[in-house]
């Protein structure tokens, strides 16, 4: 049990480090919203350290349904991910070298842990937003939470919610992970 | 009888079917053709939805004070562009920085424009255009496609046959179309011979600062110029310009300036004239570097030309100039390079008024008289060889191979076309895929509105050996010549970008506000849907409180970043009104003469609640 990881898994661990600051600079959940005056889709896209896309057309018209604004402030997260991320590619690294098999339970864990977390907090900002409406707003319109991934529509506008190219890229960086479990399996 | 009757029959029969047979089709032959012409001239004109006209076409707008831009080949009418004209529609000439460029005037009289040039072709940055009424020039930045300077140009009477501009737009020149007195304010028109004086100007335009400037004038003889061009390629330092009225008659032109056989054409080296300038051999003239080409001989020359010339065009390659005699009806083709000769072996006829007049047959190419064409104008140009010339008495487009002389085809416009316009029609890389006649009558084309008529455009294809008449329009008043460009050469923005080094504009809702000073009142404002906000830190952030009197200055942002969202500003009963593109900032400047209470709202649609993007102006009473 206290057998150490063969040199293809450290690589794969390796890997998996390097992808994983990569994935830094990469976005990695989207949303797109259509109207008939907006054919080519304004967009919200999230990377870990930022925002992107058209947000100050969209919070111009959030405000007719009395959406709070959309802006970096609003979401701290932006401001501690990347650290989190790199910090958790480091534990990778550090695996890797000790290439311990129990550290390698540990950071699976963590990393499903982390990841039902992100999806949590996704979750907990659409239902913030969509629910939290100004009741003074000029058009009023029912609470809704748009789904993580998926159609919704609102008033005169269709959502499209989607991960990206970092979320991905997250999944692999889980499957190098893992890939040493099936590397060392019985041996 | 049974075989009889059946005989009978069948000859009746046959009879009916070779009536029905033969009389439909050979009527129906000639509606189907018919049809089927109309159809595919609609298809080669129909721009479906959501695609772009492949062409610019910007016509001037004659004494309307504007610029109109069309599709083509669909015609559609896109734009019309405020220049010497107030525009309610923008709020041109109601904001501080349009009003001050209008100098007080509320039209003028647009002619000819010219697209700015680079090696010759169109380059797409701005377009000029003069106003023969208040002797003015103006610049359009085709970025956005607003006016961005008007010089007033002094010691000039009419810069009708500008603006042209040479190769590489060095120079803009407006020759005038009014010889005034020279020297002194007023004269006796019997003294009209010495004291009169017909000025052009070289100006430049700074495209970085959008400035334009003055750079010299020339004094020429006291006529009337009417068109003008400069050289391309090898003849790119010359420029010509017709005149008329060399008889420098004062009363009743129509006859008195019809006399003389020979009018001239003026040609001249603006090069030379430039370097003239630097060596300090002008005079300065009432603010002005002024050149007496009498006192500096060697770089102005005339040339002699059929009577009462108006059009002049100088072909693709540089090569020629060709005149039209409006009331000799021929075009006659000059040769640059036996000019320059003539210049060289001071081959002349004479003196005029200081000036060389060359020796006609010298320069004279060869003279083109189509049948019974009459009234010839303006000429444009194919990358073919070819020549357009139109006809304004007898209301046709004659095309014609300027290197031989060879008539190729006729073509009826619908009625009375003055200029014409080819893309890239007066440049040194010719598109002869189309041609637009801008006709001066439509009479009875269109839907009656009345005893005015509506001006007219027909659309030619030209793109084949025989030009063909594939649409007519009703237009704007009054289609005086335009610029036809393709689309790929211009590149307009959408957005304004933010400014932060502008000191009047505010994008942040926070940092509106509004400070009085005595009695000048300044409103640092924004306009977004649906909403102004003039003062966010007060109790009704769209209110501008101010007393009887009081100079109020406006200082708006439009703050929404998003395309085509357009805001306005209307203030009631004060007469104001201004049109903001996303982004910009404007700003309008009033006094507060009349107390109450005046709505102000947003005059440009600009989302649902825009009914409701409103405010006041509180003016107070004086005690």
């Amino acid at each position: 049990m206290s057998k150490k990881l063969s040199f293809q898994s450290a690589a794969s661990l390796f890997i998996a480090a390097g992808l994983l600051l990569i994935t830094i600079f990469l976005p990695w959940w989207g949303m797109k919203f259509y109207a008939p005056q907006y054919q080519e889709g304004l967009n919200i896209i999230v990377y870990p350290y930022k925002l992107a896309g058209e947000i100050d057309i969209v919070n111009s018209l959030n405000h007719y349904i009395g959406m709070a604004q959309f802006s970096e402030e609003s979401f701290p997260e932006l401001q501690f991910l990347p650290w989190i991320i790199a910090g958790m590619a480091l534990l990778i690294v550090i695996t890797g070298l000790l290439r311990k098999m129990s550290l390698l339970y540990g950071l699976i864990g963590l990393f499903i842990i982390g990841g039902i977390l992100g999806i949590y907090d996704i979750r907990r900002w659409l239902v913030s937003f969509g629910t939290n409406l100004d009741p003074k707003a000029p058009i009023t319109v029912d609470p809704f939470v748009p789904p993580i991934i998926g159609e919704n529509t609102i008033a005169n506008f269709v959502t499209n919610s989607y991960f990206s190219y970092g979320s991905f890229l997250l999944l692999l960086v889980f499957l190098l992970i893992l890939f040493p479990l099936w590397k060392e399996r019985r041996q | 009888m049974k075989k009889l009757f059946s005989g009978a029959g069948g000859i009746l029969a046959g009879l009916l079917v070779a009536f029905v047979f033969f009389g439909s089709s050979s009527l129906g032959a000639e509606e189907q053709a018919l049809s089927s012409e109309n159809k595919s001239n609609a298809e080669a004109v129909y721009v479906p939805h959501g695609e772009h006209d492949e062409y610019y076409l910007i016509n001037s707008g004659g004494h309307s004070g504007q610029l109109f831009v069309y599709g083509v080949p669909s015609m559609r009418h896109i734009r019309t562009i405020p220049v010497f004209t107030p525009d309610p529609a923008t709020g041109y000439g109601f904001d501080k920085e349009s009003k001050e460029m209008l100098g007080g005037y509320t039209w003028g009289d647009l002619h000819h424009p010219a697209l700015s040039e680079t090696n010759g072709d169109y380059d797409g940055n701005f377009l000029f255009a003069t106003d023969v009424a208040n002797n003015r020039v103006a610049a359009i930045d085709l970025e956005d496609f607003h006016t961005v300077d008007i010089l007033e140009v002094p010691n000039i009477g009419g810069p009708h046959c500008a603006a042209f501009v040479t190769e590489n737009t060095e120079y803009i020149f407006l020759p005038t179309r009014f010889s005034l007195p020279f020297d002194t304010e007023y004269a006796s028109l019997d003294d009209y011979s010495e004291e009169f004086r017909g000025v052009m100007s070289a100006v430049t335009f700074d495209q970085e600062s959008k400035e334009f400037d003055v750079a010299y004038q020339v004094a020429l003889p006291p006529w009337s110029y009417d068109k003008a061009r400069a050289g391309k390629r090898d003849s790119s330092d010359w420029a010509v310009i017709s005149t008329y009225n060399t008889e420098e008659a004062t009363t009743n032109l129509e006859i008195n300036a019809s006399q003389a056989d020979r009018d001239y054409i003026v040609l001249f080296n603006w090069k030379n004239l430039e370097e003239r300038v630097a060596n300090g051999e002008y005079e300065e003239f009432n603010g002005e570097k002024m050149i007496y080409p009498e006192k500096h001989k060697g770089d102005i020359y005339l040339v002699p030309v059929a009577k009462s010339p108006h059009g002049i065009d100088v072909s693709p390659d540089g090569k020629y100039f060709i005149a039209s005699g409006k009331l000799a009806p021929a075009m006659t083709v000059f040769s640059f390079e036996k000019a320059f000769e003539a210049i060289e072996n001071e081959d002349f006829s004479g003196e005029r008024n200081g000036l060389p007049v060359l020796n006609y047959d010298s320069v004279m190419e060869r003279e083109v008289d189509p049948p019974g064409a009459l009234g010839p104008l303006h000429t444009q140009f194919d990358e073919r060889g070819n020549a357009y010339t139109t006809m304004f008495i007898s209301s046709e487009v004659v095309k014609w191979e300027y290197e031989t002389g060879e008539i190729i085809d006729r073509q009826d416009v619908y009625y009375s076309p003055g200029h014409l316009v080819t893309p890239h029609g007066d440049t040194a890389e010719p598109q002869g895929k189309y041609l637009v006649s801008l006709n001066k009558i439509a009479k009875d084309n269109f839907l009656s509105v009345g005893p005015s008529h509506p001006e007219s455009m027909d659309l030619l294809d030209i793109s084949g050996d025989e030009m063909r008449h594939l649409m007519s329009v009703p237009v704007n008043p009054e289609p005086h010549y335009g610029q036809m460009v393709h689309r790929d050469v211009i590149n307009p923005f959408h957005v304004y970008e933010m400014d932060e080094s502008n000191p009047y504009a505010v994008y942040d809702q926070k940092d509106t506000r509004i400070e009085r000073d005595g009695d000048n009142v300044t409103v640092y404002g924004i306009a977004m849907r649906s909403k102004f906000i003039f003062d966010a830190a007060s109790e009704r952030p769209d209110v501008i409180e101010v007393n009887e009197g009081d100079t109020v200055t406006m200082h708006i942002t439009n703050t929404d970043f998003d395309q085509d969202i357009v805001h306005g500003l209307g203030i009631m009963d004060y007469d104001l009104n201004f049109e903001q593109m996303p982004g910009q900032t404007k700003t309008l400047e009033f006094v507060a003469d009349k107390a109450g209470v005046f709505p102000i709202y947003c005059t440009n649609f600009c989302s649902a609640l825009h009914q409701e993007m409103t405010g006041y102006l509180m003016v107070k009473p004086k005690e």
